[in-house]
């Protein structure tokens, strides 16, 4: 049996009196891709900031390579190795590139691989490396995406969580950093992805779910999912189907 | 197997007892009433007190420095408490107060009784309105709240120097002595502290009730929503501010009158900047209630605590909105809420 | 003519001394948004720390540097994880206004009980050397006074840009949540900032001891004076302190020569109310 990376079981998580997330379970395997899809609302990040130790957790486990992290500090969860790209990429705007790059190596177990993790960035994303001295909030919206996605690398990340890398890109940058999140796959990264653009996510994924007013209403294999016609309906659309023809 | 059944989380007021009281009285009996009636017999208590205690006594005059903190306090509260605006230039219009009393006696210049004459305090309490309206209107005008608490701080110590160096007008570090004798007795200073420490808290509450009212606290809540509504924001928080001053204005009139000779270091030093900063903060800010609360118990600390601790006590008062700020920043008001909310 | 000459090097002498107690007040301004205008109170208290090290064991006040910014770096730790830490996390600015105000009242009231109201002064037997230049007199404690200044905002300057606590401390000012998920303690790193600012503060202080006289109460008129330079160079540059430090010492110290100290003191209120009403940024500000 292959080795579950990430186990999520029967999480509840409120935000003060108010229950947000109910028995949300999923696992993520070592060296796949899973997509985390959902309307607006889900609580898909909800569950992003609760792994990633923003949120507190109200009842269930969150396991990560067999250990527990329930209620760790989000400092403790990035040592080991879990690292969160947020919505809206929540770079430093006012720091340069560079500098968001060497805060993105800014755990102690990262930095004896910095240059390393500096030459892997460059070699994905070599826009950046033009741009090493611009200041992070002058870069374009791909570009953007592009260095979030590099300062989580610089982290030597075992388990990657993107909320909406594809929010605000055009088609195109889409593809493109979707082929990015691909190739990193390729490299051995895990990565949890949750994602509105339902189509390109469950193309690229290996395992899907489905979340719904905060439970975990769907879950199976990427490409099962893609032509599910209950998914189709309610997440893709009439048009893409008609595409796919 | 997990049990599916989930109850009702039972409503926390089922269990308060005062609405169980609610059940046995009469629908007359409102919270409303119970409060009015407790306020109107605490103003008779304080107002007969003298009857049957010595009005000389340090108990008195204990009780005389609380009305006095209630005036202060209530002035501070209405611009910090309901418009969110720390103020810290309140000793600057306690200075102006004292000083316009003082300055019309010795000039004679409304030609009447002079002794807690009313007109004299009311002007007293119109110097520093304007003041505060001149130093209100291009330093309210900023959103940042920062700005405005250092500009009235700014404007207070040009004011400190403009008593310095005031020539004969304001005899400089050496001060003014009002002319005539002062009362021997408490009484009088009692009975007028206590009159105008209801006739402060009573504005401040009417104006707090009013459609004045409602607007400063929309403005509090959210200014750019408020703006939005047409309320036109700079002119209700230059209005809290000078009627706050107004209020401290009168305040510093009655500590000439008490005092009789006042300088800048008597009526300007910087405890009347944080008195009424550090009442209102552990009583409960924004309340009406808070600034009496504080008042009686910051009023023991320096009556009672400059005899017993001498030295000591100014140290407390620092520490002592430290910690109020820390574990108890809704003031004593808000601990019973947050005491019922623990269940 | 040499005599305005002499006041306005004066005035830039005066400024740095302005300059350097605002640096730390910017540095913790910046990065936490707290108002520290006890750091006037936290300056005198370190002069009398210097004076008390130089009358009792004989240290050089400069010298003593080296034992008290030590003592400083803990004290700011202790600051902010005692007082501050909850009001830096939820940005209230007036509860850390109002804490600070607290702690300057508290300070003052110690230090008179403990040390009475009396004025002192660290008086060296190099105190009053000077140096002449071209007709101006420059003082050597001012001098030295001028080298510390530009040295701790160099310091500054290194230390948020670049060190890698710096960069974090720039970070979590601007996003404490991106920080930490980046596994920046915020707290942790807050807390740096924070002893660096009283660090500074004691810098100040020993400055201070070894040039002037103090009194207890003198620390809300070096507060006044901090806020008013920081106010007028800006928040955002680091530098920004120094040069406004250095405008006002100007202001200062001409405004003395023409209309006398009294009124000098006026008008370099008027001017801080002035630059709060139409120049709230600075003069070498970003607008934020």
């Amino acid at each position: 049996m292959a080795n579950q990376l990430l186990e999520v079981k029967g999480v509840d998580v409120s935000y003060g009196d108010i229950q947000v997330l109910w028995d949300v379970s999923l696992q993520v395997e070592e060296g796949t891709i899973v997509a985390l899809v959902g309307a607006n609302g889900a609580g898909k990040t909800t569950l992003l900031k609760t792994i990633s130790g923003l949120l507190r957790v109200r009842k269930g486990e969150i396991l990560f390579s067999g250990e527990n992290l329930h209620n760790f500090k989000p400092q403790e969860i990035v040592d080991r190795g879990v690292i969160h790209v947020p919505e809206g990429r929540r770079l430093f705007a006012s720091l340069t590139v560079m500098e968001n790059l060497k805060l993105g190596a800014y755990v102690p177990r990262t930095r004896p691989f910095f240059a390393e993790s500096l030459e892997r960035v460059f070699s994905l994303f070599p826009a950046l490396k033009n741009r090493k001295e611009q200041k992070a909030g002058t870069l374009s919206g791909g570009e953007q995406q592009m260095l979030a996605i590099g300062r989580a690398v610089m982290a030597r990340p075992k388990l990657i969580m993107l909320d909406e890398p594809s929010l605000g890109l055009s088609p195109i940058l889409v593809k493109t950093i979707f082929g990015l999140l691909s190739t990193l796959n390729e490299q051995k990264t895990t990565i949890l992805l949750v994602e509105q653009n339902v189509n390109q996510a469950l193309k690229i994924a290996h395992q899907a779910y489905v979340m719904k007013t905060g439970k975990i209403v769907m879950c199976g294999k990427g490409c099962d999912l893609l032509v599910d016609e209950e998914v189709r309906k309610a997440y893709i659309g009439e048009r893409a189907i008609k595409r796919k023809g | 197997m997990k049990n599916n059944i989930n109850f009702p989380e039972q409503s926390s007021s089922a269990r308060d007892p005062s609405n169980l009281l609610k059940s046995f009285m009469p629908l007359k009996f409102q919270r409303k009433h119970i409060n009015i009636t407790v306020i109107v017999l605490a103003v008779i208590a304080f107002g007969t007190l003298p009857f049957y205690v010595n009005v000389d006594s340090f108990f008195a005059y204990y009780l005389f420095i609380c009305f006095l903190y209630i005036i202060l306090a209530q002035g501070w509260n209405l611009v910090a408490g309901y418009t969110g605006q720390i103020s810290l230039g309140t000793h600057a219009f306690f200075a102006l107060g004292a000083y316009t009393t003082a300055i019309i006696w010795l000039h004679n210049i409304t030609h009447t009784w002079y002794y807690f004459d009313p007109l004299v305090m009311v002007l007293s309490g119109v110097v520093p309105a304007i003041f505060a309206i001149i130093i209100g209107i291009p330093t309210l005008s900023r959103l940042r709240g920062d700005y405005f608490s250092f500009g009235t701080l700014a404007a207070a110590e040009i004011l400190r120097i403009v008593i310095l160096r005031g020539g004969k007008f304001t005899e400089g570090a050496m001060g003014l002595r009002l002319p005539g004798t002062g009362f021997t007795t408490m009484g009088i200073y009692y009975w007028t502290a206590l009159l105008l420490a209801v006739l402060a808290t009573a504005a401040v509450y009417f104006i707090t009730r009013s459609r004045i009212g409602l607007a400063l606290k929309a403005i509090n809540e959210d200014e750019t929503s408020a703006a939005s509504h047409g309320i036109h924001i700079l002119q209700y928080k230059v209005f809290a501010f000078a009627i706050g001053s107004f209020i401290t204005g009168i305040c510093g009139s009655l500590y000439a009158y008490y005092l009789f000779m006042i300088n800048p270091l008597a009526v300007m030093n910087l405890n009347w900047m944080f008195l009424p900063i550090l009442i209102c903060v552990l009583g409960g800010n924004g309340t009406v209630l808070g600034p009496i609360i504080g008042a009686f118990v910051i009023g023991a600390l320096f009556s009672y605590g400059d005899v017993l601790l001498g030295q000591v006590h100014p140290m407390l008062s620092g520490i002592l909105i430290i910690l109020v700020m820390k574990f108890l920043p809704t003031g004593l008001v808000g601990l019973k809420d947050r005491i019922s909310h623990r269940r | 003519m040499v005599l305005i000459i002499q006041d306005i090097v004066n005035g830039i002498l005066l400024g740095t001394m302005y300059g350097t107690a605002a640096i730390g007040l910017s540095l913790v301004f910046g990065t936490m948004r707290i108002v520290f205008i006890a750091q006037g109170s936290v300056i005198v208290f370190f002069a009398y720390l210097c004076y008390w090290l130089f009358h009792l064991l004989g240290v050089d006040p400069y010298l003593s540097l080296i034992l008290i910014v030590p003592v400083a770096l803990l004290l700011g730790a202790a600051f902010y994880y005692g007082l501050f830490k909850e009001a830096a996390a939820l940005k209230d600015r007036i509860g850390s206004l109002l804490i600070a105000v607290g702690l300057m009242f508290f300070l003052e009231n110690l230090m008179t009980v403990v040390w009475t109201p009396n004025p002192r002064a660290v008086v060296t037997s190099y105190g009053f050397y000077a140096f002449n230049l071209f007709g101006i007199n420059l003082t050597l404690t001012r001098l030295i006074g001028l080298l510390i200044a530009i040295l701790a905002t160099l310091g500054v300057f290194i230390f948020l840009t670049k060190t890698l606590i710096g960069t974090a401390v720039r970070a979590t000012s601007e996003d404490v949540e991106a920080s930490t998920l980046m596994g920046i303690n915020p707290d942790r790193v807050n807390a740096v900032a924070f002893a660096i600012g009283i660090g500074l503060a004691a810098i100040a202080g020993i400055n201070f001891a070894s040039t002037y006289s103090f009194d207890p109460i003198y620390g809300f008129d070096v507060a006044l004076k901090a806020l008013i330079a920081l106010t007028l160079g800006g928040i955002g540059t680091v530098y920004g302190a120094l040069l406004g430090g250095i405008i006002l010492g100007v202001i200062e110290t001409l405004g003395v020569y023409f209309v006398g100290s009294a009124w000098a003191q006026a008008i370099c209120y008027a001017v801080f109310f002035l630059t709060l009403t139409l120049r709230p940024n600075g003069l070498f500000g970003r607008t934020s």
